[in-house]
């Protein structure tokens, strides 16, 4: 069996994030998939790619896989240390931010994220962390990207709490609340599928599947009408250069296989 | 002649009995980076009640301290175990009531950042371009409508968000080092600290190491906060453990383990202050405690290596 047939998911969905960002973005990543697809993409295809994280760092060179935003190996090695005055204020507000990834507990047709509570806000069934930069990421990111993990709890018709904008409540909400122009949620990458934004109705529809799952199946394990462009087709898979740069370079001890356990499966 | 320099030095304990009173509303910065959790235990352990607290990315030292009781009131943009996932005491707070449910206001990294910028320069209140149009607007909790305001800006009628200036009554903050008078010298990631203390009446500042003046004045661009806003400067090595330093020790992963495990109940969490808060003194005795619970080995496995860049000169 070659390289290539015997990826994981997890690194095809690294794969799919790198590949939506283009030479030169700029790009506010946090841990985990975020860093490694805008790693591979810098590797491959973007080697003019400049990431940031919000705590307050430019272009790090970190020597280990950072753990956190906050994680000590980004300083040594960067091109920036600053705070989130300078990243979220200066960076992302200032218009700067070209690609912010994103990921939720609850991700809706229109591409809004709740990572603030399950069920009612005064008395949720759990309450999560809060929006952190999320926000901001989704409301002043030119491109963002989500993650997330594809069934019927965790993407959703309506979040139970909009925490972070997509389309909001479809076209022309953005526009209304003021948020910059040409911004929004580009794709849904998840464990099963990438889903896009139809410019219209600005809700996400089936672009491509992942090999091994089918149409009828992604369909059933969304909990909208999802539409499925007359262009679908199968997610390509890793590349060997792709698959190289992952087990050679960037994770060689192959921490992204935690995600594996997380459902990324 | 200069006048002679006064010395704020003190202990933590002194530092925080001295400034902190029930019912402060604090700014405790860290990012990971320099959670100055020495100060955290110490308000934990002189039974601190009815704060209000707040900083951009909240972690463990948030959680612990709503776990103990010592929260009333929280200005949040997020609070999790990081790597470890949902906070526990947090959870148990906001789901069961347990010990106590908290009150919050949410915010996010940009508003709450900006938000104590404005206060550390005497702004009344600041425009942000996020939160606007989704859920973080229908949630207000004490701070009512002063939450945020929305209005027609005066120079393009396009509508604006307008949040309010933070001022803390104390800031408490941990960095690599500062001088006797409290001039604070910090470098690496930097989260919302400079703001967050400037934006207070007060700073208690926790540092590494204590230096002479003149070792600040050798590179005085790193200093965040200067000694006119400094009540009380504490010596306290290794004092964000298990966060980390940046030159001085790194993050401890077993440790924020340990702790995720141990905040899972509420027997665990409160054997867990028992162990680290309450059956230690100050931090030497907790760094005494850890190196004889876990070995030297491990200690010494923390400790940054040197890789000291170019020194700077300020010469002319």
């Amino acid at each position: 069996m070659s390289e290539q047939e015997t990826y994981i998911k997890p690194e095809l969905m690294a794969c799919c994030g790198a590949r939506e960002i283009s030479d030169g973005d700029v790009v506010i990543v946090g841990t985990g998939f975020p860093a490694m697809s805008a790693n591979i993409a810098k590797h491959t295809h973007a080697p003019n790619a400049v990431m940031m994280q919000e705590s307050g760092v430019l272009d790090a060179r970190p020597k280990r896989p950072a753990l956190s935003v906050g994680d000590p190996c980004l300083n040594p090695g960067a091109a920036m240390v600053g705070g989130l005055i300078d990243v979220m204020g200066m960076f992302l507000q200032g218009g700067w931010v070209d690609v912010g990834f994103l990921s939720g507990s609850q991700v809706d047709r229109y591409g809004n994220i709740n990572t603030t509570v399950i069920g009612d806000y005064d008395a949720p069934t759990s309450r999560l962390p809060g929006s952190g930069g999320a926000n901001p990421i989704g409301a002043l990111a030119k491109k963002v990207l989500i993650i997330a993990l594809h069934d019927t709890r965790r993407l959703a018709e309506q979040v139970d709490f909009m925490t972070t904008p997509g389309y909001m409540d479809g076209p022309g909400a953005r526009e209304r609340w003021g948020l910059p122009g040409g911004t929004g949620p580009r794709a849904i990458i998840t464990n099963k599928a990438v889903l896009r934004f139809d410019e219209e109705t600005k809700e996400a529809y089936l672009a491509t599947f992942h090999p091994g799952h089918t149409v009828e199946e992604i369909v059933e394990n969304t909990p909208w009408d999802l539409k499925v462009s007359p262009d679908v087709r199968e997610t390509e898979p890793p590349t060997t250069e792709e698959l190289r740069v992952i087990r050679e370079v960037l994770d060689p001890t192959r921490m992204i296989a935690i995600y594996l356990k997380r459902g990324y499966v | 002649m200069l006048g002679v320099a006064m010395s704020k030095v003190m202990t933590m304990g002194e530092a925080i009995s001295a400034n902190v009173e029930d019912g402060a509303f604090l700014f405790i910065g860290g990012y990971i980076c320099r959670t100055p959790f020495a100060a955290i235990h110490e308000l934990i352990r002189q039974g601190k009640k009815d704060l209000t607290i707040t900083r951009s990315n909240a972690a463990d030292d948030f959680d612990m301290l709503i776990g103990a009781g010592c929260v009333k009131r929280f200005i949040a943009t997020f609070l999790s175990l990081g790597l470890y996932g949902l906070a526990r005491c947090y959870r148990r707070s906001i789901e069961q009531g347990i010990p106590h449910k908290i009150e919050l206001e949410e915010y996010t990294n940009l508003s709450l950042p900006m938000m104590l910028m404005a206060g550390s320069m005497g702004m009344p209140f600041i425009p942000v371009k996020d939160m606007v149009g989704t859920d973080l607007l229908k949630v207000k909790s004490f701070m009512g409508d002063d939450k945020y305001k929305v209005i027609d800006s005066p120079f393009d009628g396009t509508p604006t968000l307008l949040v309010p200036a933070l001022k803390p009554d104390v800031a408490i903050i941990h960095v690599q080092q500062a001088d006797e008078e409290g001039n604070a010298q910090m470098w690496g990631i930097g989260g919302d600290c400079k703001v967050g203390a400037n934006a207070a009446a007060k700073v208690i500042v926790s540092a590494e190491r204590i230096v002479g003046r003149d070792v600040v004045g050798k590179d005085p661009s790193r200093t965040i906060v200067p000694s006119m806003k400094v009540a009380a400067v504490v010596e306290e090595p290794f004092g964000s453990h298990p966060g980390y330093t940046p030159g001085f020790y790194d993050v401890d992963l077993n440790f924020g383990y340990l702790y995720q495990q141990a905040s899972g109940t509420v027997e665990g969490f409160g054997e867990f202050l028992e162990e680290w808060v309450f059956g230690v003194e100050d931090r030497t005795a907790y760094t005494q405690h850890f190196i004889e619970r876990f070995g030297y080995a491990r200690f010494r496995e923390l400790q940054a290596e040197f890789d000291y860049g170019y020194p700077v000169s300020y010469s002319y």
